[in-house]
């Protein structure tokens, strides 16, 4: 075992009792079922920046429901950082192959501003479960995917491309700092107020959604229609999106076909079409992104024709859908990102969520007061 | 002038031979000796059978006997077609029959269909058809499937059998989102320091 792996095997504290648990039937019979025994292991590499302080799996268990075992699990880490830059984001790679075979599941925390020697906490809750069956008990395993420091620099194996997301919450979080830097230079405490109340107010109003995205074949029978794409256009963005259908059946919308093009002068090699769907009762609400690994010399168009069905709450009919490009990232790995004004419109109609950073902040502001949030934005500079 | 032939001398000689033709035969046989000669011996022969005749054991009646040889024969006959393979007639078998018919009715029933129905309801029927064969659990795909879910109440993605979620006792998440590459997340919001953590979960 290297210096930084570390694997507990909980089989014992999470089941001191034995390894057996009474489960009773839906008769009142009791049938006695031999529990799974759960081990975790927690694998950061020896020359990470980070090193584990402490983890605690309190309230893990694990129990059969119906022809499954299911998991959960509870995480609470705390890591220390060990390098020389400050950590603005991390994401853990969390995965038991055994309890969800090919599936995997991560946490990040973004908007972090951890100093060298400093530690901090990550909290994870999973539900796992899996067919009963199989001899071995399940494992979870928590890796390290990747860290993004203030200069956004990047560390990690970024299986999952968290380098690009975490970049991405960065760029968004120093740009509604700016933005809420801003508001108090020009308006002061009232002003900072009165935005920290209005983004409450819109995040009170903002629609809860639920969709699936599936791959293959599509499972409703409702008469089909071709909708064309509106989409906005950001004088900013460096793609523009051209023109775009998709099959709407009912509550499902599938087989969509867009045309961008690159209208900069750099080549182009990741982006993201949000996708913001209304329903036959007027409700808006992003409902998925488009992402397209594409590499797109300048003044190039190319199509992106993604392979899945987008279905919604059957509750929510599609009338109509329209689009906009989300972010790009350039061959040499920096990000575009819309502007604040660009996306502004957007917030107000409560159709866009606010960025993980003005989530923050609000939350200081609702919890703590408004000098709480001042002295963060002056924290970062 | 032509001499008799014998079936005309032994229709004659048994006086069997018609009024005219009987009149035209004996105003030959009075000129022609030859074919006299041949009724003198049919009609010789015609009696010596008549005495064999009469010699026959009494009680056997000809018309009897012929009765019961044509029986026989008979009983023969359906005996043989009891043994020997049975032919049928050539045709076309019962159960073709219909499958044509069956099959033409379809064809005219698709026929009426296209022509008469709209292009929407159609894919609509084929999609129920469809979903008839292989039927949809509600709210996933089939096992061999993949399906990534985001709810109010958090993330979750099924495959091969297996499923891994995000949903936190008690604490509902502040966003979700979906990617249609097969990612959801869900933001959680600390209460007390604000801080964020963000859990996905990915289909391969």
């Amino acid at each position: 075992m290297s210096g930084k792996s570390i694997t507990v095997f909980l089989a014992a504290s999470l089941f001191a009792a034995g390894a057996d648990a009474q489960i009773f039937g839906p008769g009142g019979g009791q049938q006695v079922m031999q529990q799974p025994s759960i081990s975790h292991r927690i694998d950061l590499p020896g020359d990470a920046p980070v090193a584990l302080v402490s983890d605690e799996w309190g309230g893990s268990a694990a129990a059969v429901r119906g022809g499954a075992y299911q998991l959960d699990v509870r995480l609470a880490l705390s890591l220390r950082n060990t390098g020389q830059r400050r950590i603005r984001g991390i994401t853990l790679t969390v995965i038991s192959q055994e309890a969800t075979p090919g599936g995997k599941g991560s946490i990040s925390i973004p908007s972090l501003d951890v100093g060298p020697g400093e530690t901090f906490p990550i909290r994870g809750d999973l539900r796992l479960l899996r067919p009963l069956g199989g001899n071995s008990g399940p494992m979870v395993e928590v890796t390290l995917d990747g860290i993004l420091f203030d200069n956004l620099t990047f560390w990690g194996p970024n299986k999952l491309n968290s380098r690009r997301q975490m970049m991405v919450w960065e760029l968004e979080a120093r740009r509604d700092r700016q933005h809420f830097k801003s508001v108090y230079e020009r308006g002061g405490r009232d002003g900072l107020q009165k935005e920290m109340l209005e983004s409450m107010s819109r995040e009170a109003d903002r629609p809860q959604f639920g969709a699936q995205v599936m791959r293959g074949r599509p499972t409703n029978n409702a008469p089909e229609q071709e909708v064309k794409f509106a989409f906005l256009h950001f004088p900013g963005a460096p793609v523009e999106a051209m023109d775009g259908t998709v099959t709407v059946a009912g509550n499902e919308a599938r087989s969509p076909k867009l045309v961008v093009h690159n209208r900069s002068s750099r080549p182009v090699q990741y982006l993201e079409i949000a996708w913001i769907v209304k329903d036959q009762q007027g409700h808006e609400f992003l409902a998925a992104t488009v992402p397209a690994e594409k590499r797109m010399p300048s003044q190039s168009s190319t199509q992106i024709i993604p392979d899945a069905v987008l279905r919604l709450e059957s509750k929510t009919p599609v009338q109509s859908i329209s689009g906009y490009v989300s972010h790009v990232e350039f061959t040499d790995g920096s990000l575009w990102i819309p502007a604040r004004t660009e996306i502004e419109e957007l917030a107000a109609r409560r159709v866009i969520a606010p960025s993980p950073e003005e989530q923050r902040l609000v939350q200081i502001y609702r919890k703590r007061s408004l000098n709480a949030v001042i002295d963060e934005l002056k924290k970062f500079q | 002038m032509r001499h008799l032939s014998e079936q005309e001398v032994a229709l004659y000689a048994a006086s069997e031979a018609g009024w005219w033709n009987g009149m035209l035969y004996r105003a030959h046989v009075r000129g022609c000796e030859g074919c006299r000669r041949m009724v003198r011996e049919y009609r010789l022969d015609r009696e010596r059978l008549q005495m064999l005749a009469d010699e026959l054991p009494s009680g056997v009646s000809w018309e009897r006997l012929a009765a019961e040889m044509t029986a026989n024969i008979r009983v023969g006959l359906a005996a043989g077609e009891c043994v020997a393979p049975r032919e049928r007639p050539a045709s076309i078998p019962t159960g073709w029959r219909v499958a044509g018919a069956t099959a033409g009715f379809a064809v005219l029933l698709a026929a009426a269909w296209w022509l008469n129905m709209p292009k929407g309801e159609t894919a609509a029927l084929g999609r129920a058809m469809k979903a008839i064969v292989q039927p949809v659990r509600r709210g996933m795909l089939s096992d061999e499937g993949t399906l990534v879910e985001a709810s109010a109440s958090g993330i979750e993605v099924r495959e091969n059998g297996g499923r891994l979620g995000v949903f936190r006792q008690g604490v509902r998440p502040a966003t979700v989102s979906l990617s249609l590459q097969g990612t959801a997340r869900a933001r959680y919001i600390d209460s007390d320091t604000g801080q964020v953590t963000i859990t996905s979960v990915y289909a391969q």
